[in-house]
């Protein structure tokens, strides 16, 4: 038998540096920090998060044998007798009054289902829509013969949550003028525990766009919305073209965002508008490259902190 | 633990694609010594000594020895001595030695098996400060030199290191590749040729007789030469292509310028004529040949040719092929002939030999002529040749080069004088590869402990036999009785036959030790004077033979028989019985024909012999064999162990009965075992020998004017039964003694390994067959055994029975046994027949058997003693000239014409001229031919008082 | 030249193991973005792929909707550039057909599946180099994509085969081991529970050794759920230190 002994490990790559630039992935820099000692309360499945029989057992969470075990990895979070798990990532579950962004997936007898990335399909009610000339009107057949003409295959919405099947399906409504079908704008998809609660998730920024921060972990970034004139709850979409400068600053945000979902950073109108402005020193086509994100986070952190919002 | 890994890539032949290989490098392995205090000892000690003593003029210091692969390969005698200790075997050295030798491995595992020997493996390999890597342009022979080094290295500045005990240990490389040890010296290591290390030992000059000699001159003057030896890629190109063909090589005993190669996947032997067509290749080699065209094919001479002893013929070996060129070869008795081209596998073993006197007392090259004439004459190199030249000697086989007519070997150890009996017995037993050493502690320790008793437990758990009359039937003698049988008639009508076998199997329990050495041993080897035992002899001889009115435990079959021999039912149990007598086969037979006697062990025995009858009429008609051999019992003197007496056994119908059961219960066993275990069960098959091997039979029966169909078995048992010569009444036992010849060798195997129409036996005209009654000397019938008992419950599985692999693996080791058992025992007869002879000249009748072109093989029936007469020699010019008639087989000399079955009388006497050699020397007597035969011997030899069983033969 | 010599005489593996010792493991989780867990483990010279996507709405077939729990879909694949010599049939092929369903079924018994009714899990492995235990790897992949996306476990499901060479148990076997037609167990447990999940075994074994040989396998379990452990905490806590969720 013939042995020879060598070393493997060339890989090959070419680079075109003129044109794009292509890194390999295992020769960027490690952005992460090192981690810190392992932080308390963290549980992965199947371990024992107490035997104590006093407690009730929350989202994953499960009982066996008297004891409570933890079903996914996260940090135990205890509100009085119920102790539940949160994982790190997961799909959106949803809860009553939630903001959503979604998409029509599917157009049915009186009703729209909806991709809200939750664990099944949302449903919009035509009942739960406001229709074209009044708020009150019966829902005739007429309107489900129209209903393609609403709503077809593919548009955007965002809408709230109203209540939850039994199954965990989500009962979508429109029922609002800040509700409705959305236009010319970016769509942006993270994490849903990265959104960060608030009252109000529609930020016209002061940069010049406005950004709709679903709950479901999708983010709307559009050029500013004229609150007269165009919350109309209604089905028309504005197509007018949109100027590069406009769309300059949507790409922006849109870095923005990823850079912070990426960084693990919870997403609110200040944080965003940190970051954008923190990555005002690049051009938009740098805020791409990894290390930049990692400066442009760590700037608006910093400013995060020290204002202490 | 895990350090780090490397990559190790390879490449293999036909597509190449890259293997990539993960490599672990630990910070874990010891060193092996025991004065370390860095490296983490072993639970039961480290195998190096603390202060290593080996006294060297080259290295004053206490030191290990770390030696090369081809040092270990070649020298492997010098290593196996008991004085060369604390020595390291790198993983490199046992790798590569793995890989090109695999006895050689053996022999090396098993020295580092052995504490005393102090050799330690040092997995350098694995080893992260000692592991190298292949740098570019670097063979891998290279390589593993380097890795040596290394370890070596690593080793000294290991030894030395802080936090060492004060006493320096050194380490010292032996190679005798030179570039090797000018490379280790240039690292400050200590490095030296084998040759020069084992010289400046102290006292161990006996050490310099075992190393190899493969740097030995040859004598300039040996202009010939043999054609070189292909290299190993050009003969598998040639294979590939259909140019050369792979076979292993088999010398004859006859002629040492003839042999065969068996080639591979081909029936048919090609003939290898002449020095340089043989071209170096000694018996069982694995060989390349090539065919020669087809004008120059030969056949073999049926000359009987010896290597005279005394005749100093290194030159003449042109001379000798000459000779053979020369001779014009009919066309029709051509035979495919062939010349070696290359070697691919050497299976060199030690051969006993005796040293040839050489002609110049004090030289120290000296020839050995083996004791197996298929090997040649081995050159070696000794200072010891006053000593050993009356010694019998062990002796390995080095190298062959081109320019040397004879191998170059060394001298291995001493057997004993030559003639004395233990010194024959020890050479026949090495010969034949018997293991005859005595049975290790641990072997030992298996046994159980005396006194042996039989508990309530056991009662319980086996069928109680004891009140059943049983006996055992056996032959003189005999003290390891495995079989016994009984018959008795239930009560309705029926007649209930019980074989009970020893119960080995209860005492050699799977996976110990024990089972191991029986396993390896396969077998009871008889020698005439002598027993080797398979299992030791508490067993063999007490605890499982079944000897009269002793409680034993057995393995019993019943059958429940009608009166005409026809099975109604079959039961395996084990059981306790005790057996009421212990008969020879001669006491057995009185008993039966006394009609005065009517107790139930004679009654059971006339029954027996009855069925008996009926069952061998049975497989006679169904086409089984009755076949001879003619087989021969010496007296032995109880005071000196010298034959007084040789004469031919004597079969008696209780012989036939007692087989006709055991045959019986065999067929049983391994239909109730294939039924269990169609995959694992350990059978006897004998394959039907193809019609070519029968010529000589139908040669010599149409002499005579018989007609043998070889067909089918059935038909040549009838033809042979027909064949009957009213005036000659030798004649039909001479031809069922050369039928016997023609047949296969019976072999054992493993049910899941050949297809179900192969498991035929052949001679018993049996479709499956199998050992089951003799488990004290063969260790098939403890397979057996085992499988029986598990099939009916009264014992475990165990993991390697089901194993058809492993069992086909014992199977084979058994078949060889078996073989080499056989052999042992006929050279074993041959020896004291030689020695009954050697103060005797005795007149005999004697019958033809074959007709060879220089000489008649003639068969002794008295003695069933075999010999060659030489009718010329060559010699002397006065003899009478004899002419050879090839087709019709046979001699003439004037008016006497010698064919086959012919009647002769032949004088025997012992050629003494040699005395290292006995022969047995043949010469003719009658007919008388002027010149050539002898006067008839006037005393007969003291006829001894014999016959005693003649009364028992004439009865019926 | 004399076959290979699986285990030595100085008690180690070819590639200079003992015969108690996994190979390296290395593994990271969240190696894709759109996936919803996905994750990359290193046994060795083995490397796998894993990416789970979902829970989510079955697609396709509406037949498949099961009411009361999950649809676990697996998808087993190899790269055809991870075998000595390319494949030219990645998923078609029933080697691979059997694995996915068997993944399925090892899945099915640790998803705690009637979380999610009506809905569907895809978890697809892919195989990128190949060198024995293909099986465990994906297995301890697919956990880690699993916990990855925070799908509800009993518990990690680890997978890890054994063999039986010269009367000794081999964890971790790789391809060499694996090929050389001696016995193989592959065994997935929840290593907290000690339970067995999935269990094969290729070769003839004798019933004796059984337990010894399955003892091994499942020890290597919980070896490597140790390992994957640490791994999952170390992500878990480096994004939640980030997150400021802890306390």
């Amino acid at each position: 038998m013939i042995i020879t002994h060598l070393n493997l490990g060339i890989l090959l790559t070419r680079i075109w540096r003129s044109m794009v630039d292509v890194r390999i992935a295992g020769a960027r820099s490690s952005t992460k920090p090192n981690v810190s000692a392992e932080i308390s309360n963290l549980v992965t499945p199947g371990d024992v998060i107490t035997a104590d029989t006093g407690f009730m057992r929350g989202h994953g969470t499960y009982m066996e044998d008297e004891k409570l075990y933890a079903s996914v990895a996260g940090v135990v979070e205890r509100v009085n007798k119920l102790i539940c798990v949160k994982p790190l990532k997961t799909r959106y579950n949803g809860e009553i009054g939630d903001v959503v962004i979604g998409r029509i997936l599917e157009v049915g007898t009186r009703r729209w289902k909806v991709d809200t990335h939750a664990k099944l399909d949302s449903v919009l009610m035509l009942s739960s829509v406001n229709l074209p000339g009044g708020e009150l009107r019966r829902r005739s057949e007429e309107d489900e013969k129209m209903m393609r003409h609403y709503l077809k295959e593919g548009d955007l919405i965002s809408a709230e949550v109203q209540s939850l099947f039994s199954d965990g399906a989500l009962s979508l409504h429109t029922r609002s003028l800040k509700y409705g079908k959305l236009s010319q704008g970016q769509l942006v998809s993270i994490s849903p525990s990265l959104i960060k609660r608030r009252k109000t998730h529609f930020h016209n920024l002061p940069c010049g766009a406005s950004i709709i921060l679903g709950n479901n972990g999708y983010v709307w970034i559009c050029p500013t919305i004229n609150e007269e004139v165009e919350q109309t709850g209604g089905y028309e979409q504005n197509l007018e073209p949109i100027q590069k400068s406009d769309r300059e600053v949507i790409a922006r945000l849109r870095n923005c965002v990823l850079a912070l979902a990426e960084h693990k950073m919870m997403l609110y109108d200040t944080s965003v508008l940190y970051t954008f402005e923190a990555s005002l020193r690049y051009s938009v086509k740098e805020t791409v490259k990894p290390e930049v994100m990692a400066d442009i986070i760590e700037v608006a952190q910093q400013r995060l902190e020290r204002e202490g919002t | 633990m895990l350090t780090s890994k490397t990559f190790v890539k390879k490449t293999k032949r036909g597509r190449i694609i890259k293997i990539v290989r993960e490599h672990y490098l630990r910070d874990d392995i010891t060193c092996g010594s025991e004065s370390c205090q860095i490296c983490d000892p072993f639970d039961f000690g480290q195998p190096l000594v603390a202060e290593p003593e080996n006294k060297s003029r080259l290295c004053l210091t206490p030191h290990y020895i770390i030696p090369d692969t081809n040092v270990v390969l070649h020298q492997m005698d010098v290593m196996e001595d008991s004085s060369v200790q604390n020595v390291v075997i790198l993983q490199t050295v046992l790798d590569e030695v793995r890989h090109r030798s695999s006895p050689g491995y053996k022999r090396l595992k098993s020295m580092l098996a052995n504490p005393s020997k102090h050799f330690f493996t040092f997995c350098n390999e694995f080893n992260k400060n000692t592991y190298v890597e292949r740098q570019k342009g670097e063979s891998s022979n290279d390589r593993n030199d380097r890795a040596i080094r290394e370890a070596t290295s690593w080793y000294q500045d290991h030894l030395r290191s802080e936090g060492q005990s004060d006493l320096i240990i050194d380490v010292v490389l032996l190679t005798n590749d030179a570039d090797n040890r000018r490379k280790a010296i240039q690292q400050g290591l200590k490095a030296f040729t084998v040759h020069e290390y084992v010289k400046s030992l102290e006292n161990c000059g006996h050490l310099v007789d075992l190393l190899s000699q493969s740097q030995m001159s040859v004598h300039s003057q040996d202009r010939l030469m043999f054609p070189e030896h292909l290299p190993l890629s050009e003969i598998q190109r040639g294979i590939k292509a259909g140019r050369y063909f792979q076979g292993s090589f088999m010398a004859s005993r006859e002629n040492y310028l003839e042999a065969n190669v068996s080639v591979h996947n081909k029936d048919e032997m090609v003939f290898i004529q002449g020095h340089m067509n043989q071209n170096r290749a000694v018996h069982s080699d694995v060989v390349a040949i090539e065919m020669l065209p087809e004008e120059e094919w030969s056949c073999p001479s049926s000359m009987v040719l010896e290597e005279s002893s005394e005749k100093i013929v290194e030159d003449s070996m042109e001379t000798e092929d000459e000779a053979i060129k020369r001779k014009k070869i009919p066309k029709e008795l051509r035979q495919p002939t062939g010349r070696i081209v290359g070697i691919i596998k050497r299976n060199w073993r030690q051969y006993c030999g005796i040293l040839r006197p050489s002609a110049v007392k004090e030289g120290t090259r000296h020839i050995v002529v083996p004791a197996e004439k298929k090997i040649p004459k081995i050159r070696i190199e000794t200072r010891q040749a006053a000593d050993l030249i009356t010694q019998r000697i062990v002796v390995a086989i080095d190298n062959w080069p081109r320019n040397s007519r004879y191998p170059q070997g060394h001298f291995v150890r001493k057997l004993g004088n030559i003639g004395d009996k233990d010194t024959e017995n020890e050479v026949l037993l090495l010969e034949h590869d018997v293991p005859h050493s005595n049975f290790s502690e641990a072997v030992l320790a298996c046994l159980p402990k005396l006194p042996w008793i039989i508990t309530d437990e056991d009662y319980k758990r086996r069928r109680d036999l004891r009140h059943i009359d049983i006996c055992s039937v056996d032959p003189p003698g005999c003290t390891d009785i495995d079989d016994a049988l009984h018959c008795r008639e239930l009560e309705n009508g029926n007649l209930e036959i019980g074989v009970h076998i020893a119960d080995v199997s209860h005492f050699i329990r799977p996976g110990t030790a024990i089972d191991k050495e029986a396993a390896e041993r396969g077998t009871t080897v008889y020698l005439t004077d002598r027993r080797i035992d398979m299992v030791p002899e508490l067993l063999s001889s007490n605890l499982c033979s079944l000897r009269s009115n002793v409680e034993r435990f057995a393995f019993s079959i019943l059958w429940e028989m009608t009166h005409d021999a026809d099975v109604v039912g079959t039961s395996f149990t084990k059981s306790v019985i005790k057996s009421k007598a212990a008969f020879t086969y001669a006491e057995a037979q009185m008993k039966i024909d006394d009609t005065a006697q009517n107790d139930s062990l004679t009654r059971s025995l006339r029954h027996l012999n009855r069925l008996a009858k009926i069952l061998k009429q049975r497989r006679v008609d169904a086409g089984a064999l009755t076949l001879a051999s003619p087989e021969i019992r010496f007296h032995i003197d109880s005071e000196t162990h010298e034959p007084i007496d040789v004469q031919a056994k004597q079969i008696m119908e209780t012989n036939s009965m007692v087989e006709e059961f055991m045959l019986l219960a065999n067929v049983a066993s391994a239909k109730k075992t294939l039924e269990e275990f169609p995959d694992c069960a350990c059978l006897r098959r004998h394959p039907a020998p193809p019609p070519s091997n029968f010529e000589p039979v139908i040669k010599a029966a149409l002499s005579k004017g018989f007609n043998i169909d070889v067909s089918k078995g059935k038909a040549l048992a009838d033809s042979l039964q027909s064949a009957v010569v009213p005036s000659d009444p030798y004649f039909n036992t001479m031809l069922r003694i050369m039928t016997t010849r023609c047949m296969m060798q019976a072999v054992y195997f493993c049910s899941g390994m050949i297809p179900e129409t192969e498991y035929f036996h052949y001679g018993l005209a049996a479709g499956i067959y199998t050992h089951f009654t003799s488990p004290i000397r063969r260790f098939s019938d403890i397979i057996v055994h085992r499988l029986l008992a598990v099939c009916i419950g009264a014992d475990a599985s165990y993991p390697s029975l089901t194993e058809k692999h492993k069992t086909q693996v014992v199977c084979n080791n058994l078949n060889y046994r078996h073989k080499m058992a056989q052999y042992a025992g006929r050279a074993s007869v041959n020896l004291h027949t030689h020695i009954f002879f050697k103060n005797r000249t005795t007149n005999e009748e004697g019958y033809v058997l074959f007709v060879r072109q220089n000489a008649l093989q003639v068969l002794i029936p008295k003695y069933g003693l075999e010999g060659t007469l030489y009718l010329s020699d060559g010699k002397t010019k006065s003899k009478p000239r004899f002419t050879y008639n090839e087709e019709a087989n046979t001699q003439t000399c004037g008016s006497v014409t010698f064919h086959v079955f012919d009647q002769v009388i032949i004088e025997l006497s012992i050629d003494q001229s040699n005395v290292q050699h006995l022969k047995l020397c043949l010469k003719l007597v009658k007919p008388e031919i002027p010149g050539f035969s002898v006067p008839a011997h006037s005393s007969e030899d003291s006829e001894p008082p014999k016959k005693k069983q003649k009364k028992g033969q004439t009865k019926k | 030249m004399a076959g290979l010599e699986l285990l030595s005489d100085q008690g180690f593996r070819i590639d200079g193991r003992r015969p108690h010792e996994l190979r390296k493991i290395q593994c990271r989780l969240g190696v894709f973005n759109q996936a919803d867990g996905s994750a990359y483990i290193e046994q060795g010279n083995t490397k796998v792929l894993a990416a789970v996507y979902g829970p989510h709405e079955i697609r396709g077939s509406r037949s498949k909707v099961l009411h009361d729990k999950v649809l676990v879909n697996c998808q087993y694949s190899m790269a055809t550039f991870s075998t000595g010599e390319r494949k030219r049939r990645p998923r078609g092929d029933r080697k691979s057909q059997e694995m996915t369903m068997h993944l399925q079924q090892t899945f099915d018994a640790a998803i705690q599946t009637s979380l999610y009714p009506r809905s569907q899990i895809d978890i697809f492995v892919e195989v990128l180099q190949s060198d024995g235990g293909n099986y465990c790897a994906s297995v301890n992949a697919s956990t880690l994509a699993l916990i990855d996306a925070g799908i509800a476990l009993r518990d990690y499901v680890c997978a890890c085969s054994s063999s039986f060479v010269n009367d000794t148990p081999l964890t971790d076997i790789n391809y060499l081991e694996e090929s050389s037609g001696s016995p193989e167990i592959i065994a997935a447990t929840l290593p907290k529970s000690e339970q067995i999940v999935f269990l094969e075994m290729n070769g003839r074994l004798h019933e004796d050794n059984l337990s010894r040989v399955t003892d091994m396998a499942v020890k290597g379990c919980k070896d490597i759920h140790d390992i994957l452990d640490q791994v999952v905490r170390d992500h878990v806590s480096e994004v939640s230190t980030v997150h400021g969720w802890e306390n």
